[in-house]
């Protein structure tokens, strides 16, 4: 699955690439620079069909005869060079590990971290660069996010691995994601629920096995590896669904997995289109599933009233129905949260009922898919 | 002067200074020993100046009792100057008279109350009861020593000896040698502070000052060009008071009025005389020795109102001028910048006035948290109540900001202000302040506007400079770096030196000094 961009040697390829013309440009007696296409706004387009692409129509260079970029250039220069012989040796590193290989004596009076935003942020600049993503050049962010179902696959140290049979949440899904092969997928859908609490309580009510469905686990907004992953399965055909609370920052999480986001627009297959969001949503507040728990709801925070008022400008929100939710909780500053359930359910048994009818009725509505 | 002003150098007798001592500086032994310096310091540079050579002045102060008061002595001051020697005959008038000098004319001179030394001489004989000493000669005449002592009932000098010391002069030269009780330690500060600045505002003079601790003082001149002397000119009538109209009156040699008008004054010919004793109502032909008060009246009022005069002649005047005036500076603070912009001639109360203003920033000059500024008065430092002089007020209402400055009390900023004249508008009897005239205040605004913008140029030239001196350190800090990482990758070096060596010959950008080398100021 890795596209060729990624492999190690053409990402060691690129890296010496850049080397070689820096050491050209001196050599001519002309100071180095480094060009490559920023991930700013004209860049990026957004299709409903696809989500965010970057398609770089401007780029920018770090000119190295300045004292305003020739920080940059070094630190760019000097994190390929970690970035590649932590690829050569098979090594990764997370954000915090790149920031403290910063930290150290020979880089005091230059490229010496006043904090961890200064390194994060060349990462960046070097996925631009570079034109891959962290993880090919062997930094690794947070492996956040689990899936629980009946997919079999072969991950990248070659071991055959079944979603159910790994541990209570699932398989956890690495960072690098597209080095895995799936081998049979046994699931009618997967549904990818926000938060930890209610998908455990989906797997230990035995849901996945009864109703052929696989729970992938987000834990808030789900991790570039998860949205990868989600992307692959859904490029293998699994309808995939997206379950949120009710709220601002909710709408972001789902239409995140579905369009991906600005700001890792440069990362390509990151989105998953055919995704589809199954609540909850105003409707089910007003008029459907929860109508009768309207008390359960809860009043919206200085924050979520900020992000609202900020998703209305956001691209990925534009579509009318993203927009028609939004305006709700901008009329009504209240939101629910997927715990609601359990506000519905004093037994565990009514529970699954509950859990059941909803995802029936959604999966049906908004997926086709019938369990 | 045409005239009698002969009469009018009598008008005052020692005594009236001795129960007015306080007016002219004597009110306190430290004081006093001040003024007495400066008053002998000013009477040797003037005398050196009208002969035409660089002044050199030899100062020489001696503890030789104690005095009556606690923490006050007994000094012998001599001061000795290279100026033409006197007459023989001329010497008792010229020491022991108050009111002979030659600064009750109309010409820009030290002196600030027209006294001379004489009040100096007064003072020590006052409080010591001693004699004093006048040693004078003339270039191949014979050096005359003279001793003596004012009458000051009489306002008459007695001289109590005179010999001849040698019988031929090699040089013209004029010691004054007295006594006086004073406080010396308490004085100190000051009187060195106004060497200092009198050695800022006469570059081309050698002073020289051995202090009773035998400390010696060398302020030397670094350029032997002296201003044009100053030319003695008639009374502009718009600067005249009405005493000094009556006193013109009573002592001329003229028999009519249009006469005395067209005489006495400058800018007055045939025609304006006759315009001003029409407005007045007086007849041309008139005695102006037989004038009514009332008629004397009413010629003052014609005078001074008549608006149709030239403006007063500035040839009167001798400023330093823009490089003598840079000279002085440089060579007592040190600066890196210096600037001196002399202003055009303005009229000030019927008199002619130049102003001259200069600002020096950096070099030896520090922030004090205080302005520093130095104001010189007709050559003269001024050490008093700066606080209310004209030129301090001007300093603190502009906007320094434009120029580049953040605040004049926390830069290494020095200001200078000259204010030549023959009638100095001070402002009060003390003679230490200018007084805030709109038209000086105009003067003292635009010199120091002109040289700011010479300074405001003279700092950014320097901080582009200096930044482009961090640029070439920063980029070479960064370059070793990237050297040695393009090193790591592919074993092999690149030659940052040569594009390294391209930034810093261009960022040579020649930090301008402007402080020349000290000689002539030119």
């Amino acid at each position: 699955m890795a596209t060729e961009a990624e492999s190690v040697e053409e990402i060691k390829r690129r890296i010496m690439e850049i080397a070689e013309r820096m050491i050209e440009d001196i050599e001519r007696g002309e100071f180095p620079s480094i060009r490559y296409p920023p991930n700013s706004k004209g860049n990026i387009e957004f299709r409903e069909d696809v989500g965010y692409i970057f398609r770089p129509k401007t780029f920018s260079e770090i000119e190295g005869d300045r004292v305003k970029s020739v920080k940059t250039l070094a630190g760019v220069l000097y994190g390929l060079a970690k970035a590649l012989d932590h690829l050569e040796n098979g090594l990764t590193m997370t954000k915090r590990d790149f920031y403290y290989l910063h930290k150290v004596e020979r880089l005091k009076g230059t490229l010496f971290p006043e904090d961890q935003r200064e390194t994060d942020a060349r990462i960046v600049l070097m996925e631009l660069i570079l034109g891959a993503p962290r993880e090919a050049f062997s930094i690794t962010s947070d492996p956040r996010g689990w899936i629980y179902g009946d997919i079999e696959l072969v991950d990248m140290t070659g071991r055959t691995i079944r979603a159910d049979r790994v541990g209570e949440m699932g398989y956890s899904v690495p960072p690098r994601p597209e080095n895995i092969k799936f081998k049979r997928i046994g699931v009618k859908a997967v549904v990818a629920v926000e938060k930890v609490g209610p998908a455990k309580n989906m797997i230990e009510l035995g849901i996945p096995e009864e109703y052929n469905l696989a729970i992938a686990i987000l834990k808030g907004q789900a991790s570039r590896s998860m949205r990868r992953f989600l992307r692959m399965l859904s490029d293998e055909g699994v309808p995939i669904a997206i379950l949120t609370d009710f709220s601002p920052w909710s709408l972001r999480i789902a239409a995140t997995v579905v369009y991906n986001s600005i700001s890792s627009a440069h990362i390509p297959y990151l989105a998953a289109p055919e995704a589809r969001f199954i609540g909850i949503m105003a409707e089910d507040v007003e008029t459907g599933f929860f109508k009768d728990y309207q008390f359960a709801l809860e009043p919206l925070t200085q924050a979520d009233l900020k992000a609202a008022m900020d998703n209305v400008h956001l691209p990925n929100l534009q579509h009318p129905f993203w927009q028609r939710e939004n305006e709700w909780f901008l009329k009504n500053k209240k939101k629910a949260e997927l715990e609601i359930f359990k506000a519905m359910s004093p037994s565990a048994k009514e529970l699954k009922e509950l859990f059941v009818s909803y995802l029936r009725e959604k999966l049906e509505d908004r997926l086709g898919v019938s369990i | 002067m045409g005239g009698g002003l002969k009469e009018l150098e009598q008008i005052s007798a020692a005594d009236f200074f001795y129960r007015n001592r306080s007016l002219a500086g004597f009110d306190n032994p430290v004081r006093a020993t001040y003024t007495t310096v400066r008053e002998l310091v000013e009477n040797a540079l003037d005398a050196s100046e009208l002969a035409g050579r660089p002044p050199k002045v030899m100062l020489t102060m001696e503890e030789v009792a104690e005095g009556r008061l606690e923490g006050t002595a007994v000094y012998m001051l001599r001061v000795r100057d290279n100026g033409v020697g006197l007459d023989p005959e001329d010497v008792p008038a010229a020491f022991g008279k108050v009111f002979v000098s030659s600064k009750y004319k109309l010409m820009q001179s030290r002196g600030t109350f027209g006294l001379g030394g004489t009040m100096a001489l007064l003072y020590g004989q006052i409080t010591t009861n001693r004699p004093f000493k006048v040693i004078t000669g003339r270039e191949g005449s014979p050096l005359y020593e003279f001793t003596m002592k004012i009458d000051i009932q009489k306002n008459e000098p007695i001289v109590l000896d005179r010999r001849i010391l040698a019988g031929v002069t090699r040089r013209s030269m004029t010691t004054v040698e007295l006594y006086f009780e004073g406080n010396y330690r308490r004085a100190r500060s000051k009187i060195i502070d106004y060497l200092h600045q009198t050695a800022i505002v006469t570059p081309y003079a050698d002073i020289m000052f051995i202090d009773p601790d035998g400390l010696f003082f060398f302020f030397a001149r670094t350029t032997d060009q002296i201003p044009p002397p100053p030319k003695e000119t008639k009374f502009h009538p718009k600067g005249i008071d009405f005493e000094l109209l009556k006193r013109l009156a009573e002592t001329t040699n003229t028999r009519k009025l249009a006469g005395f008008l067209t005489t006495h004054f400058q800018r007055v010919g045939p025609k304006t005389a006759a315009e001003i004793l029409a407005r007045a109502g007086l007849s041309p032909d008139l005695s102006p020795k037989r004038l009514s008060d009332e008629e004397l009246e009413r010629l003052f009022k014609a005078l001074v109102t008549y608006d149709n005069y030239l403006p007063p002649d500035p040839s009167v005047l001798s400023p330093l001028g823009p490089n003598l005036w840079e000279e002085g500076i440089k060579k007592e603070l040190r600066p890196e910048f210096v600037k001196a912009v002399q202003r055009p001639p303005a009229v000030v109360e019927g008199h002619p006035v130049i102003v001259e203003t200069a600002i020096a920033y950096g070099g030896d000059i520090k922030p004090a948290g205080e302005i520093q500024l130095y104001r010189f008065a007709n050559r003269i430092p001024l050490l008093y109540d700066v606080s209310s002089d004209v030129s301090y007020l001007v300093a603190r209402r502009l906007n320094w900001s434009v120029y580049g400055l953040k605040s004049l009390e926390d830069e290494p900023i020095a200001l200078f202000f000259h204010v030549v004249s023959t009638k100095v508008p001070f402002k009060t009897v003390g003679k230490e302040f200018i007084a805030n005239k709109p038209e000086l205040a105009r003067e003292v605004e635009l010199g120091w506007r002109a040289c700011a913008r010479d300074l405001r140029i003279y700092l950014s030239r320097k901080r582009r400079a200096a930044s482009a001196a961090r640029r070439v350190e920063l980029l070479s800090r960064y370059y070793a770096l990237i050297a040695e990482v393009l090193e790591e990758l592919t074993g092999e070096r690149p030659p940052i030196e040569t594009v390294l060596a391209k930034v810093a010959r261009k960022a040579k950008v020649e930090v301008p000094v402007e402080v020349r080398e000290s000689g002539d100021g030119s």
